[in-house]
Order: C-alpha cells, then sequence, then structure tokens
C-alpha cells in the first residue's frame, strides 16, 4: 500500500503525541487491575464493570447535582473503594488464593460484573451518557498538533496516579506492608502484618483507581452499561506486557501498547488495528509469561 | 476375578433408554416449538461437555472457544454455499479445521491458570476482528447468508441428539478411563504428572484439538439450523462466556454436569427472557457467585449432596432403632 | 490417584442423568404448551414481536416501543380493529431479546410455535433482523419490520417479510445527489476527493456502498481517496484521521453509530480538520449528539435520516403522528426511531384491516399489495417485490446550521432551507 508516501514528519509526530495520549488512558484504566492482581494474585474480572460504574457515579453526580467530573474524584474514589472492600470481604476472601483460585476468581468476579451491569441497566437504562463540560470541546497546541483538553488531564492524572503509587508502595509503612504481602504473605503472619486487612485494603485500592479511570474516561468517551470489556481487555495487555506489580511497568507497557495500535495504521488497515493489542497480548504470554519487566514483585 | 466394568451395566441401560426416548418424542404428537427447542438444547450441551474436556477435566479454562465455534459455521457455511456439499461433509470439514486451529494455538498451552484464561481472551477477541475483517470467508460484517432447507432442518433434530449423545457417552467413558485419570493428574499438578510420565503438552493437545474440534461441529451444525450466520456474533465473547456458564453452572469438571447446565441455560433463556428480562444478567451473575462461593460442582454437586443426606438418613434410621430399644 | 480411581469407578453415577432425564423431560413438558383456541373463537388479534430493550441496541430498542406502544393505543382507543365482521382488540407480545441473534430467533420460535401469534413485528438491527426472518419465513409467518435496514435481508427471495426501513446504500446515494449538484454549482471541486469511514457493520458496508458506486459512476468527479473501517466503540481515531489529513481530501463522508460519532468528532476538532461538506450517515442532527458535542462544533454536519419530525410541515400523517406523540409523551419530539416503528405496526394493522381476516395468506397478500399514505418521505408506503419486499423511500437530508436547528435541506419537495457548501469554517 501506499500509506509510506504518507509519511512525513509532522505526521510521525502528530502519531506520537497520539501515541502518548493513548498511553495515558491505558495506563490509568490498568492500574486498578494491576494492583490486585500483582498482590492477590487474584485477576479482578469485575475491573470492567467498576470502571463502568464510576463512569455512573461521575455522570450522575455531573447530571443530577451539577458537581463537576474531576471535583468528584474523591467521591468516586471513596464509593469505589467501599464497593472493593465489600466485593472482598463479602466474596473474595473466600476463595482459595493463587493459582489454585485461578478459574473460580475469574468466574466469581465475572459474576460480580454481570450484576453491576444489571444494576446499571436497573438505575439508569441503557442509553449511551457521557460527560460534557464547557471545556470538554477545548484543545490545546502542543509541537504543532492539537490535543484534547480532556485527554491532557487523563494522562496527567495518569502520571500522577503512576507517582502517588509509587510514593504510596515505597514510602510509607501501608505500602511496605503491602508490598510484603505480595512476597510472601505466609511470613507476614510471622511478624505480625495482619495479611487479611492488607488484602482488603490493597483490593479496595484497586477498584478504587478502577474507579477514577471510569470518571475520567467518561469525561471523553461515551458509555453504557454494555461498557467495561474493551477496558477490561485493554487492562489485561498492559498489566500482562508490564509484569506483575510493576507501577512504571504499567506505564511503559501502556506506552508500547498505544504505540503499537497508533503506529499499525501504518501498515495495516485501520480495522485490523484494533486486533494489535490482543496478539500483543497472546504473545507476550507466550514468548514472556512474566511480562516483560519480569515476574517481580511490587517495586 | 472381574474387574468391575468401566462404565456399570444399569448406567450404560439408562443412557440407552433416554437416548431411545428422545429419538422416538418428535414421532408423537409433539410442537415444532418443542421439537426446535429440544434440537438447540442439543446442540448447547455438545458444545458445553466438549469445552469441560478442557474446562473441567484438564482444568484450562478457556474464554475463546467461540473462536473454533466460529470457524467450525464459517467452514462449513461456505462450503455449502460454494460447492454444495451435502451438511455432513460440510460438518465433518468444520471440525477438523476448528480441531486444527486448536492445534495451532499450542504455544499456549504451556500456560497455567488464569495466565491460560486470559490468553484464550486475546485469542478470541483477534480472531473475531480477524475474521470480521475476512470478508471473503465470512461475508464480513453483512455475515453469511445460508439457503434455508425445512425438511433438512426438521432432521436436525436427530443429527443434533446424535452428537450430545456421542459426545455425553465420550465424556463419561472419557472420566473414568486411564486417560481421564492421566488428565486429573494433569489438572492438579502438572509437574508431579510429568515426573509420573504423563506428558503435559501432548494429553493437553489431544483434548483441546478434540474439544475444538466437537465445539466446531456444533457450529457447523448451527450454521444448519440458524441459515445465518454473523462473524461479531459468532465468534463473540458473550458466546464464550456462554460455555464457560453452561459447564460452570452444571458442574465443571463432572462427566455430564455442563449438559445439566446446558439444559438450565436454554430453559432461563426462554422463560426467564420472557418473563423478567430486565433481570437476567443479574440472575447469570447471582448464581455464578452462589455456585463459585458454596458449591464449586454446581447443580452436580448440588444434587449429589442432596443424594448423600437422602442416603445418609435411611441407614441411621436403622442403627438408631436396635439402639433405643 | 489409583485409589481415587477405583473410588471414582465405583461411584454411583446415577445422579447426573437422572437429572439430566429429569431436567429434559421438563424442558419438553414446560414446552408443550396447549394448542391455541381455533380461529372462530378468536377474542383478540395476538401479535408478536422482538425488541433489544438490553443490550447494545437498548437505546434505539426503547426507541421503537415507544413508536409500537402509541399505535397500538390508538388501535386500541378505535375499540380494535375489524375481522370477521367484528372488531377485536389487538394484543401485543413484546420481549427483549437482549440484542442476540440466537435469542432473537429462539423467542420468535417462542411466539410463533408456542404462543401462536399470528403475525410478527421485527426486531431491530440488521443482523438480528437477518436471523429472525428465517423462522418467520419458515413457518409462513408475515413479518412487518421497521428495523433491518440491509438490502440483502431481501435478497433471499422471502415472501413473507416486509421492511419499512429504506437500503442504507440509498442513504449514500442521496447525500451524494445532494454533494453533485452542490459540485455542479461550483461549491465542490471537481473532482472531489473522498474519504470515506465506515463501522465495520453491515450498515456501514452499505452505506459505503451507496457511496462508492455513486462515485464509480460519476465519470471521475469523485475520487475516493481513503476508504478505510473501523471497530466500534473505538478509544481512539487519531491516526485514523491523520491519513485523512495527510490525503487532503475536499469531502468527509462516514457512517457511525452514536458514541464513535462523539468520539470521532470530538478528535476531528482537536486535529483542527475542516472538510469542506462532512457527515456522519445518519448521526449528526441527534439531540444525543448535540448535547455531548455542543451546537456550534456540529454546525454544517449533513446527516441523511429516513424521517425526520419535521417532514410534518408537508405531510398530513406526519404531522398527526408528531402530535399524538407528543401528547402522549410529555411534548417530546419524534425522531425517525419512533416514527418507523409507529408505521411499521401501523403498516400491520391496515393490511389486517384490509383483508378482514386473521388469515395469514390473506394478509400477506395484502401486504403485499399494500399502497397507502405515509409519514415516509415520498408520502407513501408500498413493498415492492422486485426490491424484496423492502421500502425504497427516499432519505431526507439535515443540515446543523447555526441560525435553525437542524433543518432539511433536500429534496426540494420537504425541504425547508438551502443547504451550505463548502464549510464557511474551513477557510
Amino acid at each position: 500500500m501506499r500509506p509510506l508516501d504518507l509519511i512525513s514528519f509532522a505526521r510521525l509526530g502528530d502519531l506520537a503525541v497520539s501515541a502518548v495520549l493513548l498511553a495515558g488512558l491505558y495506563a490509568t484504566m490498568a492500574y486498578g487491575l494491576g494492583l490486585i492482581y500483582g498482590v492477590l494474585r487474584v485477576v479482578n474480572l469485575a475491573h470492567g464493570g467498576v470502571i463502568m460504574a464510576g463512569a455512573y457515579i461521575g455522570w450522575a453526580m455531573f447530571d443530577r447535582l451539577g458537581i463537576d467530573p474531576y471535583l468528584s474524584i474523591p467521591v468516586v474514589m471513596v464509593v469505589s473503594f467501599a464497593l472493593g472492600v465489600a466485593m472482598y470481604q463479602g466474596l473474595v476472601r473466600r476463595l482459595p488464593r493463587g493459582a489454585a483460585g485461578g478459574p473460580a476468581s475469574l468466574l466469581l468476579l465475572f459474576g460480580v460484573w454481570l450484576v453491576l451491569r444489571n444494576i446499571a441497566y436497573l438505575v439508569f437504562t441503557g442509553n449511551d451518557r457521557t460527560i460534557r463540560t464547557a471545556y470538554s470541546s477545548r484543545s490545546l497546541a502542543i509541537l504543532g498538533s492539537h490535543v484534547s483538553l480532556t485527554r491532557l488531564v487523563v494522562l496527567g492524572l495518569g502520571l500522577a496516579i503512576a507517582i502517588g503509587l509509587h510514593l504510596l508502595l515505597r514510602r510509607t509503612l501501608i505500602g511496605r506492608a503491602i508490598r510484603a504481602v505480595a512476597q510472601n504473605a505466609d511470613s507476614c503472619t510471622l511478624v505480625g502484618i495482619d495479611v487479611e486487612r492488607i488484602y482488603t485494603l490493597t483490593f479496595g485500592i484497586g477498584t478504587a483507581l478502577a474507579g477514577v479511570a471510569g470518571v475520567l474516561l467518561a469525561t471523553i468517551f461515551s458509555f453504557s452499561p454494555a461498557s467495561g470489556s474493551s477496558e477490561l481487555l485493554r487492562s489485561f495487555v498492559v498489566v500482562v506486557l508490564g509484569g506483575l506489580g510493576s507501577v512504571f511497568g504499567v506505564v511503559i507497557a501502556a506506552l508500547i501498547v498505544a504505540t503499537a495500535e497508533v503506529f499499525a495504521v501504518l501498515i495495516l488497515p485501520s480495522y485490523l488495528t484494533s486486533a494489535v493489542g490482543f496478539l500483543l497480548l497472546v504473545l507476550v504470554l507466550v514468548l514472556r509469561p512474566g511480562g516483560l519487566f519480569g515476574q517481580r514483585v511490587l517495586a | 476375578m472381574k474387574a468391575p466394568p468401566l462404565i456399570p451395566r444399569a448406567t450404560v441401560r439408562a443412557f440407552a433408554v433416554v437416548c431411545v426416548a428422545l429419538a422416538v418424542l418428535p414421532l408423537l404428537d409433539v410442537s415444532i416449538y418443542t421439537h426446535n427447542l429440544l434440537t438447540r438444547s442439543y446442540i448447547l450441551i455438545a458444545g458445553a461437555l466438549a469445552w469441560n474436556w478442557m474446562g473441567g477435566f484438564v482444568g484450562q479454562v478457556s474464554f475463546g472457544h467461540a473462536a473454533m465455534f466460529g470457524i467450525g459455521g464459517f467452514v462449513a457455511g461456505r462450503l455449502a454455499l460454494e460447492l454444495q456439499l451435502p451438511w455432513p461433509v460440510c460438518w465433518l470439514a468444520g471440525a477438523l479445521i476448528a480441531g486444527g486451529f486448536a492445534l495451532g494455538a499450542h504455544p499456549l498451552l504451556r500456560l497455567r491458570g488464569p495466565y491460560f484464561s486470559i490468553a484464550t481472551i486475546g485469542v478470541g477477541e483477534a480472531s473475531r476482528v480477524v475474521f470480521t475483517y475476512w470478508e471473503r470467508f465470512t461475508g464480513g460484517a453483512s455475515g453469511m447468508s445460508l439457503p434455508i432447507d425445512g425438511t433438512f432442518k426438521y432432521q436436525l433434530y436427530w443429527w443434533a441428539l446424535g452428537l450430545a449423545a456421542a459426545v455425553a457417552a465420550a465424556s463419561v467413558v472419557l472420566r473414568r478411563s486411564s486417560f481421564g485419570l492421566k488428565l486429573l493428574a494433569i489438572k492438579s499438578d502438572a509437574d508431579a504428572a510429568a515426573d509420573v510420565g504423563i506428558s503435559a503438552t501432548l494429553y493437553q493437545d489431544l483434548i483441546f484439538v478434540l474439544s475444538g474440534a466437537v465445539v466446531g461441529l456444533t457450529g457447523a451444525i448451527s450454521a444448519s439450523y440458524y441459515s445465518f450466520l454473523e462473524p461479531s456474533d459468532t465468534f463473540g465473547f458473550e458466546r464464550s462466556i456462554g460455555f464457560v456458564l453452561m459447564a460452570v453452572i452444571g458442574g465443571v469438571g463432572t462427566a455430564l454436569g455442563p449438559a445439566l447446565g446446558a439444559v438450565v441455560f436454554v430453559l432461563v433463556q426462554t422463560y426467564l427472557l420472557a418473563s423478567y428480562p430486565q433481570f437476567h444478567l443479574g440472575i447469570y451473575g447471582v448464581l455464578l457467585i452462589l455456585i463459585i462461593l458454596f458449591e464449586p460442582l454446581g447443580l452436580t454437586g448440588l444434587g449429589r449432596r442432596v443424594a448423600r443426606l437422602a442416603r445418609r438418613r435411611a441407614p441411621a434410621e436403622q442403627v438408631s432403632r436396635p439402639a433405643a430399644r | 490417584m489409583l485409589c481415587a480411581g477405583v473410588n471414582a469407578m465405583t461411584y454411583r453415577t446415577c445422579s447426573t442423568p437422572c437429572y439430566l432425564l429429569v431436567a429434559l423431560v421438563a424442558l419438553s413438558a414446560a414446552a408443550c404448551k396447549p394448542k391455541a383456541a381455533p380461529a372462530g373463537d378468536r377474542t383478540e388479534i395476538l401479535i408478536g414481536g422482538t425488541l433489544p430493550l438490553t443490550g447494545g441496541e437498548a437505546r434505539i430498542g426503547g426507541f421503537f416501543k415507544e413508536g409500537y406502544d402509541l399505535a397500538l393505543e390508538e388501535v386500541t382507543k378505535a375499540g380494535g380493529l375489524e375481522v370477521g365482521g367484528k372488531k377485536l382488540p389487538v394484543k401485543l407480545m413484546l420481549l427483549d431479546d437482549t440484542t442476540n441473534q440466537a435469542t432473537a430467533v429462539s423467542l420468535a420460535d417462542k411466539l410463533i410455535n408456542s404462543d401462536k401469534v399470528d403475525f410478527f413485528l421485527g426486531t431491530y438491527s440488521t443482523a438480528l433482523v437477518e436471523a429472525q426472518t428465517t423462522v418467520a419465513e419458515q413457518n409462513k409467518v408475515p413479518y412487518v419490520n421497521g428495523g433491518g435496514a440491509a438490502s440483502q435481508i431481501y435478497k433471499r427471495g422471502f415472501k413473507y417479510i416486509f421492511g419499512t426501513l429504506a437500503p442504507v446504500d440509498l442513504l449514500g446515494t442521496t447525500l451524494m445527489t445532494w454533494i453533485d449538484e452542490q459540485q455542479k454549482a461550483g461549491a465542490v471541486p471537481k473532482p472531489a476527493k473522498i474519504a470515506l469511514l465506515w463501522e465495520n457493520t453491515s450498515h456501514g458496508k452499505d452505506f459505503r456502498k451507496g457511496v462508492s458506486e455513486f462515485a464509480s459512476k460519476s465519470a471521475g468527479a469523485y475520487e475516493i481517496a481513503v476508504d478505510e473501517s473501523f471497530e466500534l466503540n473505538g478509544k481512539d481515531f487519531s491516526a485514523l484521521l491523520g491519513k485523512v489529513k495527510a490525503a487532503g481530501t475536499d469531502l468527509f463522508l462516514v457512517d457511525a453509530h452514536l458514541p464513535d460519532y462523539i468520539t470521532m468528532h470530538r478528535q476531528y476538532l482537536d486535529a483542527a480538520l475542516c472538510h469542506k461538506i462532512m457527515s456522519y450517515g445518519a448521526r449528526g442532527s441527534e439531540k444525543a449528539a448535540i448535547d455531548a458535542l455542543g451546537r456550534d462544533n456540529v454546525d454544517y454536519v449533513l446527516s441523511g435520516v429516513w424521517w425526520n419530525a419535521q417532514l410534518a410541515a408537508t405531510n398530513p400523517i406526519a404531522k398527526k403522528f408528531v402530535e399524538a406523540f407528543k401528547a402522549k409523551y410529555a411534548g417530546r419530539s419524534p425522531e425517525w426511531f419512533q416514527a418507523l416503528g409507529y408505521e411499521t405496526v401501523r403498516a400491520l394493522f391496515v393490511a389486517i384491516q384490509q383483508a378482514g381476516s386473521l388469515d395469514r395468506e390473506a394478509v400477506r397478500a395484502k401486504l403485499a399489495a399494500l399502497k397507502i399514505d405515509s409519514l415516509l418521505p415520498g408520502g407513501t408506503l408500498d413493498f415492492p417485490a422486485d426490491k424484496g419486499g423492502q421500502v425504497q423511500a427516499p432519505f431526507v437530508v439535515q443540515q446543523n446550521l447555526p441560525a435553525a436547528d437542524a433543518p432539511i435541506i433536500f429534496p426540494k419537495a420537504v425541504a425547508n432551507a438551502t443547504g451550505v457548501a463548502p464549510n464557511p469554517h474551513c477557510k
């Protein structure tokens, strides 16, 4: 095909900017999933459902109370955290951990996702929603290309979350406890760490992150109770690529996936670029099951 | 002393009776609706049981079986449309190519637990995108329309029943045979199994190909039944989840549990949707949660518990009576 | 391990097969409903139908239901339909097929063969209709639908299927016809380069077909420089839009669902793209789109729809419908979904009344020969046999204008404003 004729420096610059923005999106979506898997070894298949729930909470607050989505982030975080704690205490806690609980945890959390989706249908109906504020359509000119303000905010917040998570895990006592539990849960009980409490906390933080991702996504895209699958799948790809539990691994992985998808348009028909992420996922799993950054524990 | 038969005579007899009864059923005055409902159920039963060989016997939960279903369906449909081959030949071809696809997915088999499941999601979704794009093969987003043959659709009942019966018999035999034991060994601890000489890759390959071929066969028969196939529906995630739901509800890992799950699934889809459509997702979700938490073997496990309780009560009465004297 | 195997072999095996047998018997028993009373004792007209009330197309399914409900209400107020000399009430059995093909088929089977409905109202979305129509055709049940637009549904030689939704390729052709007028008037360069983006569904494919066929027959007046499909619910179209930008196109023609329209147009604006003529197929003037993107940002976007409330100005049946709808639904104005839903049901009712009986063959014949005044553009509704029973009503083209609220600009007979081209925002 002739796409190579269309390559110019400016065009590559545009693609690069798009890739970075998309990476911010993917990273923000993936943190929650990565954290939960890194510590609990449980794949949160309800991740997409929590993202959708966060989007609806943010939308409801905007639509009914007129609260700006960015200002509602703390509320969404708290509600999603509570949801995660409830999910863990009520359900996930009763499962065996690790490989033994593999398929069971997948199916359990998938069931939770179905329930979340049904609740959304009942409360909000199936109509597509999006959060549109005065600044939703504004864009800034950066390096010659126009950058949507909302996507830039997501990128910024995505990086902020990464730094925040990193600091939490490295510098705080709780963070160290989380890392210790991720490394070796049994030994932790020996040194007096309440492992169950850490698990609950981690699960809650994971869902809180997913909820925040939901609000942020709602400012850019429209969503409905049926959303969540593509977010979940993309998060999978990023988490698997980035290796277990490495926060910056997630950032780098998001960048790789986004770049692959965006630049693939140069060689593939646009429609097929949506398969690129999945193919990457399968390739990485088969060639390097530990992800690109190895099976490292939270770092 | 003779070793007990692999399958008790009584079970074989019961099975034969059930099959004959079902085969004869349409000849009695049964409505066409029931006829079609049962046909669809047999197709789902076969699919759920075949999925279970992989997900239950070997313990590798696949969320991407729709890929093989779709391949079987479209291969069969394409052959019927272009070469006008008789349907059974097309079905066979569909099954073979679906099995071949499973063989091609061999590299996935060295993944364990959730990694394998996630990889199957990736393969399933990638297949959906690629096959929706591959217009020459699937007809693209428009799908593939097949000529309707009313009499043949009526006869599908017996073809589907035959398939379901064969797959059910195979499931029971597999479960009890030494092959089944080897699979159980691999499921429990693949490394330990390798230590005693059970090659995980060989057996998993075999089961994966068999499972894929049968699911492909159900896809092919579905093509004849619906006379219309569309890639995003046929290869969709929802369909893959359907297999998982049926097996889990019925009892993943048991010999015939998924067949029960398939029947329940059909009942729910047909009757629940008519009465409470706004709750059907939630009901599946709650069912899944309850099963995973309280009865991992689904309805089969529930049934066994009830049976055990019933048996325990009877001898207990006999024991307590003499003592009470 | 061996002991476990021995135990497994001696374990009682009856539990699952027993339950299986019980379940299958229950299935059969439950399915064997008593047959419906013979026609002579009929007390009501049973019409079956399914709509996607949950799932991906839930929004539009709900809209169609509003149209159905309005039509049903009108007939109920009139006492029913005149059949066999007396007025019988109409009962609608509407089920939710959850936007799933297999469910649409099995529910159709249930309604037709178990609940014994007389006639069937089709579901919404091409794939579901295409799958469901096989059931209706096999059982020889008249099937009227306003939800299947792809012409291939009607190319299978079916006799019992009737569609009130005009084929989507006609949408592409209609848009191009208006664009052609602009080109002849000099508002658009000749030859004009087109960027054609379409969602990879049968709707998108048909749209593409309409546009590309027009272009190929235009003897070089139009060149399709970019021709790409995209996956539904995309997160990022910037790379694709970059391709469009690089190709230096004059016209931007897209076929997309609402969510993709919103995402793509936002990125279109971000990329500071501007085309002399832009369209998103049937989207653009929908209230939901304007709410999501902002009025100023959708200026001059063209859309081709099957029906629009402004037709009330020139079409008395449309006017009656709009007034009745507003009365029933708290002043809300109907869009094409509700109108098509209403008209689909009305067409069936008229055919039943014309036949004066519940005999399926008689009603089918009346549907095939139907020619009535309609709220559709063009003013008439008929199901031409050479098009397989799919109506060929023209589309109306609207344009979002800053001064007015998306007036109809084409065809001239029903237009209430003149379209603007080229887009004044582009240098």
